[in-house]
């Protein structure tokens, strides 16, 4: 073939504000990443209490009086909502991140995650029981 | 012969003529046993000569019919037509600029494959007399999920960091290939990947969406890989800090 043709690739651009919106993967992708957002605060909240138990009586009763406030009490909602969504979508990645190899096997997927909630599951409840709720 | 009529929507982009891609529509009779290259096959012989696709071993071994289909990337010969509706679109993969129709620009990742040193860096090279460098059944267990990588690309495909960073991001598969040598017992070479595997556009780009390991078709995992990489890149930052890092 005599003729030539001349190259051209044409690129695609890629939408830098929407391109989760593109694929249900990638949306659920984005819940989980939104998700730290909420643990962040919720953290911030728990880190305002340790100042305000620090700070004497009136500071700590004050805190516990925002807590338990109605708005308050919805945000907490919420943010166990996107707990949940956080701890099961870490926790269903950990055996990639974490492969246990034993001689020519690897330790099953579902013992490793099992495992994290078991740990989950025995801290939530030694907290509780130093809380004096269980 | 043919017991269904499908609708094939294939993203047509022809250099000479076309300012950007469009859509061209093919009916095409398929055997109920058929997939999409077989279909595309069929396009090229009987209805338009002018399509033009990559396509080898019709097996999903060579890894060269990656194609986005309904949305999704997928090896042509491994998407089978009765899993799809009547009608069904095939893009080129996205990420990669096209280079005509459903054939992409694939420079850009031979490139950094090459960078990440895809062979076996022995300690000291033997001369053949010298025999094999052993290995244990589970030494090779290790890493052999990881070799199983065709460079089918589809794994770019579906990475929205590979095209967010405008192709900066060193990618799955190359990542996936420097970890299963980094973790051959045979290989020493990891101090010479690690400028390319630890950098920033390296495994720590990487934000783990887990798309790749999603869609490839071998179940090579290169999220995992890339997470495991970053576990010891953090491992080494820090005990080079403590100042007991290897050389």
């Amino acid at each position: 073939m005599s003729e030539t043709t001349v190259r051209k690739p044409y690129k695609r651009q890629m939408s830098r504000t929407t391109w989760f919106m593109t694929h249900a993967r990638f949306k659920s992708y984005m819940l989980h990443e939104v998700s730290s957002i909420f643990v962040a605060l919720y953290m911030a909240l728990l880190i305002a209490g340790l100042f305000a138990l620090a700070n004497g009586p009136d500071a700590w009763a004050g805190w516990l009086a925002f807590v338990k406030s109605v708005p308050v009490l919805i945000l907490s909602l919420i943010a166990f909502g996107f707990f949940v969504i956080h701890t099961t979508s870490w926790f269903k990645a950990v055996p990639q991140a974490m492969r246990i190899q034993q001689g020519e096997h690897f330790v099953p997927g579902k013992l490793i995650i099992g495992g994290h909630y078991v740990a989950l599951g025995a801290f939530s409840l030694f907290v509780l029981i130093l809380a004096g709720v269980a | 012969m043919s017991e269904r009529t499908i609708q094939l929507e294939v993203l047509r982009y022809r250099p000479e003529q076309d300012k950007e891609p469009v859509f061209q529509t093919y009916t095409v009779p398929c055997d109920p046993d058929w997939v999409v290259l077989d279909a595309l096959n069929y396009v090229k012989d009987e209805i338009d000569r002018t399509l033009s696709f990559r396509w080898s071993c019709h097996m999903f071994v060579c890894g060269s019919c990656g194609y986005k289909i309904d949305g999704e990337p997928k090896l042509g010969c491994k998407a089978f037509l009765r899993d799809y509706g009547d009608k069904i679109r095939v893009e080129p993969l996205d990420n990669f600029p096209i280079e005509r129709d459903l054939v992409v620009v694939i420079d850009d990742f031979v490139e950094k494959l090459q960078s990440v040193k895809p062979y076996i860096i022995p300690k000291e090279e033997k001369p053949v007399s010298a025999g094999e460098y052993m290995q244990t059944p589970a030494q090779l267990k290790a890493f052999k999920q990881y070799s199983m990588c065709i460079n089918c690309l589809l794994c770019y495909s579906a990475c929205p960091q590979y095209g967010l960073t405008d192709q900066e991001f060193i990618g799955p598969a190359a990542l996936a290939l420097a970890h299963r040598y980094n973790m051959d017992s045979r290989d020493v070479g990891r101090k010479a990947r690690e400028h390319v595997v630890a950098a920033h556009e390296g495994v720590w780009e990487c934000s783990f969406v887990g798309a790749c390991s999603v869609v490839c078709p071998k179940d090579v995992d290169p999220a995992g890989a890339i997470q495991q990489a970053k576990f010891t890149s953090a491992v080494d930052y820090i005990t080079s800090l403590v100042g007991i890092g290897g050389k």
